[in-house]
């Protein structure tokens, strides 16, 4: 039971955490390696909330905000003359994630900071106790999945965006704003990315580098998944699964190098990925 | 390229004719050796460590540059191999002993190993159709695996402290310095010779179109792998150096941190050349030495911040905008002189036709896109291949050229089967594809461009560049009737639309194809150049025996040039015959106009 839990959980917090990733690669294909600094920014977000001696909460949409506003700037200025070269787009990113690191170093300090919880103690479910916290994760993800599905598949902006990602020239023949969907976009896939960061600090500790072990295996999700949130959803649970089944069975480290191996062989045997599976 | 190469006199390897050329960068390379020779003299035995550390980095600078900044891959991994090479001295200095036995079989592990790691990771990154970015992932991953297999080695590993210690090397730090200096100068020259060789030019062409290689009979997986193994082995080297010299070895000698360190000293130096890397690593690795201590942090963020900077404004780098005031850097050119060089004999009877396809159908899902396509063609003939758009001219085309593409049937080229292979073995056997938009290598000269097709015919050199360029008759006919002979030095981005055309039929050609497939030869072309075109096919295959098939709208050129007309509708063969009996048939006119009812001019 509680192995079942684990893995629920795991799966979600994957998803939490490549959500924000997804709407960047999946609509512009940009790799957006800055990705791992936005975390960490999420993660001092609910820091300096824990600090201000505020209602732990408030770090969702304070990180939120936090991470729309950086975002905006890094599309406009870094991301926007590199659509045509998406490589060089991917370093400028990661050395952008450098920068931010950096700076959050220089503001915070090298030392582990801890931030409080929103919900604390243990749910009792099905006869096991198990961190509540970590429950509440479950739904947050299938909601973070249906809203962003809803998004891109239900609204007029999801329409737009999806025409972008299809062929842009067309789309903006068609009179779509291209430039402004891909704005948007990118700002909402870094707010995603820092709320991420917070969502996730209950259960790790705030550090300058707590977001780079997420990064690769965000990424390779993404990689595998394709352009749906569904599948993205999917692939997290079929991933997570065998990533916690190995740190189970095996040991963490394996663990912890399963996901990037086994997606690594995916990609190889179907370099499509699960798209359209 | 294994240790034995490296160890050869680099000097002795580059003929006195290939340095001409780069006459101007021989004071900065002897500026460079100086610095090695009189270091111990100049500098304090500080900034010797610093500096024979910074060597050891360089040199692993230098192959991510060969791979990312000349061949286009762009890598994370190259650390892993560093690490394995130190990682090797660690072990079995820390394990085994120092012995010579030791050495020996520390620096073949460090080779060993570090080439066997490639090979996989070659094999998992570059294979038919895979995307760049999925090699970049691949290559995130690989350092990623190794520093946690190295931490869960407990003991034996040293875990995450990694191991400190053990017995090395008895060297003074000069000797040391003249260690590090030389294997730096011998990786950097060894690079520079083979880079401007003329097989080193293959990389090149391979960064700038991918496609147009496997259709020149490249196979580009191949020459990625091996070249994955042995910057990968060069790595190893310069990693066991570093190990053997440092006495201490950490998993984060192998992270993937220190793989994107690698990838920012390359891009602030300059890619694509080789004095921007080195110089960039030996610098940075330098000033991060003084400045880290004094600004830990602002250092990082001033790095971190110049990165950013460089990738969005100055993609070359720091240093060529340097060197540049100098006269430095700027490619030269040598001009290739142009010869004639006999076509090989036909290696099958002549009477096997050219090609043979046999009920070869393309589905896309439930889409039938070719249905039932018999077609042969023989030497000597021209096939005008017409039909409305979307009638599937260009799929069958493509189902000739790539063993991959088809659904079923089978092809035959020139008597081979080409059952499921690669472009690149349908062109080893006879075939030359010219695409509908001019598909060639922008940044090579128009030379370097009709040399990459001669690969498959004559090896390239490794170490040498040739001075004559040797093409078959009809290639040549085609550069001299468009005027192109003499603008073998133009870079072929600079070249007009038509010019561009000729050269890709012209590389085509220097394949020495038996079969020339065509794909709208003719499109965007003047009158002129549309008549010197006509007239270089119809030697083609009239003079030369060569098969041609063209696909092509304008059917007056058609008509003037073809022995015969292939018509496909709607994914079938519905009529072949000659100009007149295609044109005049009802069939004909209604596929063009829509009905037969309404005759009008096929045409």
């Amino acid at each position: 039971m509680v192995l079942l839990l684990d893995l629920l959980t795991t799966a979600s917090m994957l998803f939490v955490v490549t959500a924000g990733l997804m709407m960047i690669f999946g609509v512009m294909k940009i790799v957006n390696f800055a990705h791992g600094a936005l975390l960490t920014m999420g993660g001092y977000a609910a820091f300096v909330v824990t600090q201000l001696q505020l209602s732990p909460w408030l770090s969702w949409p304070l990180a939120f905000a936090t991470g729309v506003v950086v975002g905006a700037a890094v599309e406009y200025f870094i991301v926007r003359p590199l659509y045509k070269r998406p490589l060089d787009a991917i370093l400028a990113t990661w050395g952008l994630g450098i920068v931010i690191g950096q700076l959050i170093v220089m503001a915070f300090g090298r030392e582990v900071k801890f931030a409080d919880t929103p919900l604390q103690g243990t749910w009792a479910i099905l006869g096991v106790d198990y961190s509540a916290y970590r429950l509440l994760l479950i739904p947050v993800a299938f909601g973070l999945c249906a809203l962003l599905s809803g998004l891109l598949n239900g609204t007029r902006f999801g329409v737009k965006t999806r025409a972008v990602i299809m062929n842009e020239e067309l789309a903006s023949g068609l009179g779509i704003h291209s430039g402004r969907i891909r704005f948007i976009t990118f700002s909402l896939g870094a707010g995603l990315g820092t709320l991420a960061g917070t969502l996730i600090t209950p259960l790790s500790s705030v550090d300058p580098g707590m977001g780079l072990p997420w990064l690769v295996s965000a990424f390779m999700l993404v990689m595998v998944s394709g352009h749906s949130m569904l599948s993205l959803m999917l692939t997290c649970l079929v991933f997570g699964t065998c990533q916690v089944l190995v740190s189970t069975y095996a040991s963490p480290v394996l663990g912890g190098m399963t996901l990037a191996l086994l997606a690594a062989l995916t990609l190889r045997i179907r370099p499509e990925g699960f798209a359209r599976g | 390229m294994a240790d034995a190469t490296l160890l050869r006199n680099p000097a002795a390897s580059a003929t006195p004719r290939a340095m001409n050329p780069a006459r101007r960068m021989l004071p900065l390379g002897l500026i460079g050796v100086a610095l090695v020779v009189v270091g111990p003299w100049i500098f304090d035995s500080y900034v010797l460590n610093i500096l024979i550390k910074a060597f050891f980095f360089a040199v692993t600078a230098i192959t991510v540059d060969v791979l990312w900044g000349y061949t286009g891959y762009l890598t994370f991994g190259q650390s892993a191999f560093f690490g394995m090479g130190a990682y090797a001295a660690g072990l079995v200095f820390t394990h085994y002993g120092f012995s010579s036995g030791g050495v020996a079989l520390a620096l073949g592990l460090a080779v060993v190993v570090a080439m066997a790691v490639a090979a996989l990771v070659g094999w998992l990154s570059f294979y038919r159709g895979a995307s760049p970015f999925f090699a970049t992932v691949i290559s995130l991953v690989l350092p990623i695996v190794i520093s946690q297999l190295l931490l869960s080695g407990g003991q034996w590993t040293g875990s995450s402290s990694g191991l400190t210690g053990y017995e090395t090397f008895d060297f003074s730090l000069e000797v040391w310095y003249w260690i590090a200096g030389a294997l730096v100068i011998a990786v950097a020259a060894l690079a520079w010779v083979m880079l401007r060789s003329d097989a080193g030019r293959v990389l090149a062409s391979i960064r700038d179109n991918e496609s147009r290689c496997s259709y020149l009979g490249i196979n580009v997986p191949l020459v990625k792998i091996g070249l994955l193994i042995a910057t990968a082995a060069v790595a190893g080297i310069a990693g066991f150096g570093y190990g053997a010299f440092s006495g201490v070895v950490a998993p984060e000698l192998t992270g993937f941190v220190l793989g994107t360190e690698l990838i920012i000293w390359v891009a602030l130096g300059g890619r694509g050349t080789l004095w921007g890397p080195l110089i960039g690593a030996i610098l940075i690795n330098v000033a991060t030495a003084y400045l880290s201590s004094r600004m830990p942090f602002a250092w990082q963020l001033i790095l971190g911040t110049a990165f950013v900077l460089v990738i969005v404004l100055l993609p070359k780098g720091l240093v060529p905008l340097l060197l540049k005031p100098f006269g430095l850097g700027a490619q030269t050119r040598t001009a290739a002189e142009l010869v004639e060089r006999p076509v090989r004999p036909a290696a099958q009877a002549v009477d096997t036709p050219a090609l043979v396809m046999k009920d070869v159908t393309k589905r896309y899902g439930s889409l039938k896109v070719l249905q039932g396509i018999d077609l042969t063609a023989h030497a000597g003939q021209l096939v005008g291949l017409i039909g409305p758009n979307g009638a599937g001219k260009t799929t069958l085309m493509r189902c000739m050229s790539d063993g991959a593409d088809r659904t079923s049937g089978t092809v035959h080229l020139c008597g081979n089967d080409i059952r499921r292979r690669p472009a690149e073995d349908c062109v080893r056997f006879g075939l030359g594809r010219k695409f509908q938009n001019a598909n060639i290598f922008e940044s090579l000269t128009v030379a370097e461009c009709l040399r990459m097709a001669s690969t498959i015919i004559e090896r390239p050199s490794l170490f040498r560049k040739k001075r004559t360029l040797a093409l078959p008759p009809y290639a040549l006919d085609v550069l001299r009737a468009t005027a192109l002979d003499a603008k073998l030095d133009a870079v072929a981005r600079d070249l007009s639309h038509g010019e561009q055309q000729a050269l890709e039929l012209a590389m085509v050609l220097a394949l020495e194809p038996r079969i020339v497939l065509l794909d709208e030869p003719t499109a965007g072309l003047t009158k002129t150049e549309r008549t010197q075109i006509g007239g270089v096919l119809s030697a083609l295959a009239h003079r030369y025996g060569l098969c041609c098939l063209l696909v092509e709208h304008d059917l007056d050129f058609v008509e003037e040039i073809a022995t015969r007309i292939v018509v496909l509708h709607q994914g079938t063969i519905v009529m072949q015959g000659s100009f007149q009996e295609v044109v005049n048939s009802d069939l004909v006119k209604t596929i063009y106009a829509g009905s037969a009812h309404t005759p009008q001019e096929a045409a």
